[in-house]
């Protein structure tokens, strides 16, 4: 063997330093269990840094705001698909977890009144209430307080630059099923292979939009890996058709192709969605989910009429033009996407910048809702004792069940520190039950084949390939999906799996760029497999699954989740789980809600310009909180930068 | 256009020149353009970090032409040389070992926040220093981070150093502790606790600096720096 082994023993071992990783380490040693982070970025370097800042939390805009109404809001958002049992425990949790951002430093504006921190000035991101609160400086804010939990919590040893692999488990004779023993880790920067055992893994490792391409910011590192360790272990997956494409993203220049900048909710009162001829392809955008804005897009798109960068128009001078309105519009916009508007007006012509042109726009993929079926602690889920994998947990993006068909703006990062925290000491309770020494043997196979890459004769490029497959994602298991696109997907995974045995990887041992590329193309192949075979199991449209060939599933239908396993020939297997939907009375309720709301708004945009001009000025007014001023300085300001003086 | 890009594989350094084919004919391609392009243009090794291409991750900083940058927002000129940081111990070609500075604060700063009502909002400039997304080109020229790169005393080598958490502070670990101090849920005796552990990193070098600089625009010099040395009755000079 080429390359060395460390072993190394801990109780809970964490993968992933983002939001939820941070949590679920931190909840893990505050309950007493030994625990190591894995993590391949830079600890805190990851999606909950990059995000918008925005959390979830519930009751801060008004009193109406109880645990059952974010709990319905979750399912019906999410196509009655979400889990009853999990969307309560996040309605539940949700006040106490944000505040485990806020005592490890995240310092939102305060509303003295109300006691609590205080939300921004509209209900956003399909929200039916005022609970979205906004921080400085974006998720880099809330970065500070996740590298403070992993950097300075006591119990909590770390190791960046540090590839985890593979859970490796063993049979429970004693309860039946599995249970883990530990994992395998690639540590880059040490230059070997880590063997940690550990009776516990909560699988913290963040998304998959890296398969596609374009994607929003997100990190270069979601290649999936979480889901398809996970998968590997034999772990059921759930509603991993369900991803969800943010509609509004830029279609260039080349380096900023698919980066966010807007929401549906940008669109605001008088904001059009138009195809290349200036025909609208969507009304009430402001309205809509991130589901309906992208399937509308793509659609435009496969009948012509898209623009010459494969988009569509998002027109939002009327909002910017309406002269008592106007500069409110402007300021709303600052306000909600920071981050966003500022990849506009880097990207975009300075008229656009401006608003006074329209964005071209394309939807790009951003968040997985589907994950690891897993119980409201984070705990893989088996209907029988003989199917557990005990000591096994999701959290964050790589759980399932929390958003089924659809994720509300802002709920990520709350469910984040929520399940972080629940699986966490889930965790760690488990290990310090179960912490008896397993046999090292147990470990050799997946040690032995991870070693055995090193130092392989091949011609192939990973890299190249992870190319051929991102293109391949992005036009059949993309935004629009039919049988025939499912199978000509598959016939890629097919030619690729094979391409992967000629992957040339060197022998070297510190950081081999190889290696790495080759075990991301190998999880992003695990990845494509298990959305093709949800995929296929949902053949009508629901949230972010839009199949071009199948009916819409209508919400009164009986409703249903997907459930994947994976079998030892690597292919999965696919079934239905049938989902409580929302009593009648509620669900007919949320309809007429929404009905009348879309309704409300087209009256609006019909009436004379200068009478609806007043009517939104005074909406804004009435919710806008005039003392956010701009910030002294924003990360990437091009004011800033003495390192890097724009040239050019 | 061609560049240069500084590899280092194995402990071998080499200079390879790439010829960057450019995707539009008004095309201006930033840094990590040109090394996603040369990955998939023959070669397929090429290390370097990357995350969000949107300037927030902190993690792509190179040096162009001497001097850091981040990969995603920085525009390549015809002839421009790209190499590893030079302040931070090379892993593989442009990646380099990050993982002493974090692990330097350990032990350092609060758990978490002392106070319980966290109703409470921050000042200004708590805001303007937690812009930062570390991507460490503040360490460039860096007087007090440039003794560690020299450290060799005892048998104990800058790599061992590295790996353990480095001894001498830098303009990031000082902004870590000033954050301490314009935390209104600190208490007294962790903000002073936060002077004393500027001071154990090196503050006093700082006296005889002409400062520092960040690379997205904090004022690390008056807001950091400063307001340090003023908190350990220290001078600044420079
Ligand atoms: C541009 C953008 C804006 C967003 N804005 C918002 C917002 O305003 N509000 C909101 O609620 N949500 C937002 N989101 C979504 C939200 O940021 C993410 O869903 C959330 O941060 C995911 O957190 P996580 O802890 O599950 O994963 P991440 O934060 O992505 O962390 C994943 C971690 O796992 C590590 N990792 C991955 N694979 C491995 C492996 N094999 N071995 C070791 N480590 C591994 C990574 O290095 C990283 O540390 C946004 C997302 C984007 C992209
Ligand atoms: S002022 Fe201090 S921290 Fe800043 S560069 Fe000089 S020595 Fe380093
Ligand atoms: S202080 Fe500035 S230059 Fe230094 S790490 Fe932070 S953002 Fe980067
Ligand atoms: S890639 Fe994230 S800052 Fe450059």
């Amino acid at each position: 063997m080429s390359i060395e082994a460390a072993w190394w023993d801990y109780d809970v071992i964490v993968v992933g330093s983002g939001g939820a990783g941070s949590a679920a380490a931190q909840a893990a040693s505050e309950r007493g269990a030994r625990v190591l982070v894995v993590s391949k970025d830079p600890i805190g370097c990851s999606d909950t840094k990059i995000s918008e800042g925005k959390v979830t939390v519930r009751a801060t805009g008004e009193d109406s705001d109880t645990e059952q109404a974010l709990s319905d809001n979750l399912r019906m958002g999410g196509g009655s698909i979400p889990d009853k049992a999990i969307t309560q425990v996040f309605a539940r949790d949700n006040r106490a977890a944000y505040d485990w951002y806020r005592q490890r430093g995240a310092r939102p504006k305060v509303d003295a009144k109300r006691g609590g921190p205080r939300p921004v000035s509209i209900a956003m991101g399909g929200h039916t209430k005022r609970r979205t609160i906004g921080h400085a400086n974006s998720g880099v804010a809330l970065s500070h307080a996740t590298w403070t939990a992993v950097v300075q919590t006591p119990r909590v040893d770390y190791m960046e630059d540090a590839w985890f692999l593979d859970v490796v488990i063993t049979e429970a004779t004693d309860v039946g099923g599995q249970r883990v023993v530990g994992g395998i880790v690639y540590d880059a920067s040490g230059g070997r292979l880590v063997v940690a055992r550990a009776p516990a893994v909560v699988i913290a490792a963040g998304g998959l939009s890296t398969l596609f391409f374009p994607k929003t910011d997100t990190m270069r590192g979601n290649t999936g890996d979480a889901y398809a360790v996970m998968a590997r272990a034999g772990a059921d997956l759930i509603d991993m058709e369900q991803l969800q494409f943010l509609p509004f993203c830029l279609t260039s220049p080349p380096s900023y192709e698919g980066l966010l900048c807007g929401e549906p909710s940008v669109a605001s009162f008088m904001g059009d969605l138009l195809d290349k001829n200036g025909k609208v392809i969507l009304d009430c955008v402001m309205l809509r989910t991130r589901a309906e804005c992208a399937a509308a897009i793509m659609l435009a798109v496969e009948d012509g009429r898209g623009t010459t960068n494969g988009g569509a128009y998002l027109d939002l001078t009327k909002n910017a033009q309406a002269p008592l309105s106007g500069d409110h519009f402007k300021r709303y916009l600052q306000q909600v996407m920071p981050s966003a508007y500022r990849n506009v007006r880097q990207a975009m012509s300075k008229a656009a910048g401006q608003l006074k042109e329209p964005w071209e726009v394309r939807p790009a993929a951003h968040y997985m809702m589907g994950g690891l079926r897993a119980d409201p602690d984070g705990g893989a889920f088996a209907e029988e004792s003989r199917d557990a994998i005990a000591g096994l947990y999701a959290a964050g993006q790589a759980m399932g069940g929390v958003f089924g068909a659809n994720r509300l703006g802002s709920t990520a990062l709350a469910e984040c520190a929520i399940f972080g925290i629940r699986s966490g000491h889930s965790a760690a309770a488990h290990a310090l039950a179960h912490n008896n020494k397993v046999a090292d043997a147990a470990f050799q196979p997946a040690l032995a084949a991870a070693a055995k890459l090193f130092g392989r004769d091949g011609n192939q490029s990973a890299a190249v390939l992870k190319v051929e497959l991102q293109d391949a994602a992005w036009a059949n298991i993309g935004p629009v999906r039919s049988v025939q696109r499912l199978d000509r997907f598959e016939a890629v995974c097919t030619r690729i799996e094979a391409a992967l045995a000629n992957v040339g990887i060197p022998a070297y041992s510190s950081w081999n760029q190889a290696f790495i590329e080759y075990i991301e193309l190998a999880n992003m192949l695990v990845c494509g497999r298990a959305i093709a075979a949800a995929a296929r199991e949902r053949d009508g449209s629901v949230g972010g699954h839009v199949r071009s060939d199948g009916p819409q599933i209508s919400v009164f239908a009986k409703p249903y989740s997907t459930v994947i396993r994976r079998g030892e020939d690597g292919m999965f297997m696919a079934r239905r789980i049938g989902r409580e939907g929302l009593p009648f009375g509620r669900l007919g309720a949320y309809l007429v809600g929404d009905f009348w709301r879309k309704a409300k708004l087209r009256v609006l945009r019909r009436l004379p310009a200068p009478i609806s001009d007043r009517r939104i000025r005074k909406h804004y007014e009435a919710v806008m909180n005039k003392t956010v001023g701009p910030l002294e300085i924003e990360p990437g300001s091009l004011a800033g930068a003495p390192a890097e003086s724009v040239q050019g | 256009m061609k560049v240069e890009i500084v590899t280092n594989r194995d402990g071998k350094v080499a200079v390879v020149e790439y010829d960057y084919q450019s995707r539009s004919v008004d095309e201006k391609p930033m840094v990590l353009d040109v090394l996603l392009q040369a990955q998939l243009n023959g070669h397929a090794d090429l290390a370097f970090r990357y995350g969000c291409r949107a300037r927030n991750c902190g993690v792509c900083t190179v040096d162009i032409n001497g001097r850091p940058r981040l990969a995603c927002r920085a525009r390549i000129r015809d002839g421009d040389r790209i190499s590893a940081m030079a302040t931070l111990p090379v892993l593989a070609d442009l990646v380099v070992k990050r993982d002493g500075i974090a692990r330097q604060m350990r032990g350092r700063m609060p758990v978490q926040a002392a106070g319980n009502d966290l109703n409470v909002e921050a000042p200004e400039d708590y805001h303007a220093l937690t812009a930062c997304v570390e991507c460490y080109a503040c360490l460039h020229n860096c007087p007090m981070h440039a003794k560690n790169l020299k450290f060799d005393e005892g048998g104990v080598t800058a790599a061992v150093a590295a790996d353990e958490g480095y001894l001498w502070g830098n303009p990031f670990s000082l902004l870590k502790l000033q954050i301490v101090r314009l935390d209104p849920l600190s208490s007294q005796a962790e903000k002073d606790e936060a002077v004393t552990q500027a001071r154990d990193l090196g503050l006093d070098v700082c006296t005889n600096c002409p400062g520092c600089k960040c690379g997205v625009g904090i004022d690390l010099k008056n807001k950091v720096v400063k307001e340090l040395l003023d908190a350990a009755g220290l001078a600044a000079g420079g």
